[in-house]
């Protein structure tokens, strides 16, 4: 379950200033304001119009501003099913995103395939790009997706601020061979 | 006597260190930001964003001139109505004389106008 | 008002004469089946037909029977009359090692995409057809996926539990 009355990450408090290291200050402020790119090709993609409206917002977590372009996203919302003949465009979405970024599988299509088992489509998007969260469900709950999200948002808030410098990184975009 | 309340050019210096100090933090901030920064380029990263797919072409294309015409015929007799401003202020001192010279003035626009709307510039089709 | 299936079967045997194979009426919808040769000539005069004017192209689509040999690959194609309410289905067939079908793009714009289709999951040549390429699938692919033949799910698959899907 997640915690969502954590406390204060480590450090120096007092009247009106709070002292702490500089990862957790850039983790704070990335998990806080994760601007998501839906990418919503099928029924998951309603339902995460209901997430993010009013009744189960996930502005108050921060994702206020839904972006359709990958330059200004940090998070990827890979919602509905995807053909084999969407996978290059998924891919390239991805690509062009600027690091750090994220990805979520939101519902079975997307983590695996879901129920379409056929020829024509990608069974699960980590066959092309890097998946952090996956979201089983068809479709998840509004609840199940915020939760998704806030797992997002427990690896934003713990991630190294250079990341996309690390050898793990570059390996695993190798792996995918992304440049 | 010297005149107390007259400015001298050397007072206005706080405003020019001001403006410079403006200035300079922009620079500064936009040159240091883009060479400490990380760059994480890639040839698929680096191209233009089409909504995953290969973007074709370039994005110019030619406007209508219909555009700037109205723009710049704005302008024109807007800069004519701000001249009217200071007439207004000073109608009376300006008498006769003034108001002539200033029929003189909006006549010689007023020609430019009915030739602009003859050649049918504001035709917006 | 509908003209009767005999009126219109009649009307199709004195056009087409030998090109019709075979007709039958499953459910009271006039089906007949002919060979491709005389697919154009008869669908032109069902549209063009003063009264009749079947102008109403309602579907298109293929059909893949392996037991009927010589005749595999086979389109089927639903017309509809707007002003006289009558309907019939034209089927033909055409071998399995080259299916070629006249292309009905001649008489309506709709079937363009609809052959695309056909091809893209038969294999079925539609000739005269202006761009006949795939549509739905990959352009890469090289089989087709409606046959028989080719199994629905995905060969790549390793970490599916046969017992949990009935195999």
């Amino acid at each position: 379950m997640i915690d969502t009355n954590q406390p204060a990450p480590p450090g120096l408090e007092g009247p009106g200033f709070f002292a702490t290291s500089m990862d957790k200050v850039v983790g704070l402020a990335r998990k806080n304001s994760l601007w998501p790119l839906p990418f919503a090709t099928s029924c998951c993609g309603i339902e995460f119009m209901a997430t993010a409206a009013s009744h189960y917002d996930i502005a108050r977590f921060g994702s206020e501003r839904p972006s359709f372009s990958p330059r200004q996203a940090d998070l990827l919302m890979v919602m509905g099913t995807i053909a084999k003949k969407m996978g290059p465009v998924l891919r390239m979405t991805y690509e062009q995103m600027a690091e750090p970024r994220w990805v979520i599988a939101v519902g079975a299509c997307a983590s695996s395939g879901g129920i379409f088992d056929t020829y024509s489509v990608l069974q699960g998007i980590d066959r092309i790009i890097p998946v952090d969260v996956y979201v089983p469900g068809c479709p998840p709950r509004p609840e199940q997706i915020i939760e998704g999200l806030l797992k997002i948002q427990e690896l934003a808030a713990n991630e190294t601020t250079r990341r996309r410098d690390t050898e793990e990184y570059k390996a695993l975009l190798e792996s995918y061979s992304i440049s | 006597m010297v005149l107390l309340d007259a400015y001298l050019p050397s007072d206005f210096l706080p405003v020019v260190v001001q403006f410079g100090l403006a200035i300079g933090f922009v620079i500064v901030t936009m040159l240091v930001t883009h060479s400490i920064g990380p760059k994480n380029r890639g040839k698929v990263k680096d191209q233009q964003w089409e909504c995953g797919i290969e973007s074709v072409g370039d994005a110019r294309a030619p406007i209508s001139v219909k555009y700037f015409l109205v723009a710049i015929l704005f302008v024109l007799f807007d800069v004519e109505i701000i001249f009217m401003y200071p007439w207004a202020v000073n109608f009376k001192q300006l008498g006769w004389v003034g108001f002539v010279e200033m029929i003189i003035f909006m006549g010689i626009l007023l020609g430019g106008f009915y030739y602009i709307i003859r050649k049918g510039v504001l035709n917006w089709d | 008002m509908p003209f009767s299936n005999e009126e219109i079967l009649g009307f199709v045997q004195t056009t087409i004469g030998e090109g019709l194979v075979h007709s039958s009426e499953p459910f009271d919808f006039l089906t007949v089946e002919v060979k491709p040769e005389s697919l154009l000539h008869l669908v032109g005069s069902l549209k063009n037909h003063p009264q009749y004017q079947f102008t109403f192209m309602t579907d298109l689509c293929g059909v893949h029977l392996p037991e009927q040999k010589g005749k595999e690959l086979g389109a089927v194609y639903l017309f509809h009359s707007w002003t006289t309410n009558t309907r019939i289905r034209v089927k033909t067939f055409a071998p399995i090692e080259n299916p070629s079908i006249p292309s009905m793009t001649a008489h309506f714009n709709s079937a363009n995409w609809m052959e695309r289709e056909t091809y893209d999951f038969y294999g079925i040549n539609f000739t005269g057809h202006p761009n006949l390429v795939r549509i739905l699938n990959v352009d890469d692919m090289d089989y087709f996926p409606m046959r028989k033949e080719y199994p629905l799910e995905d060969q790549v698959r390793r970490d599916k539990v046969d017992s949990m899907f009935g195999r």
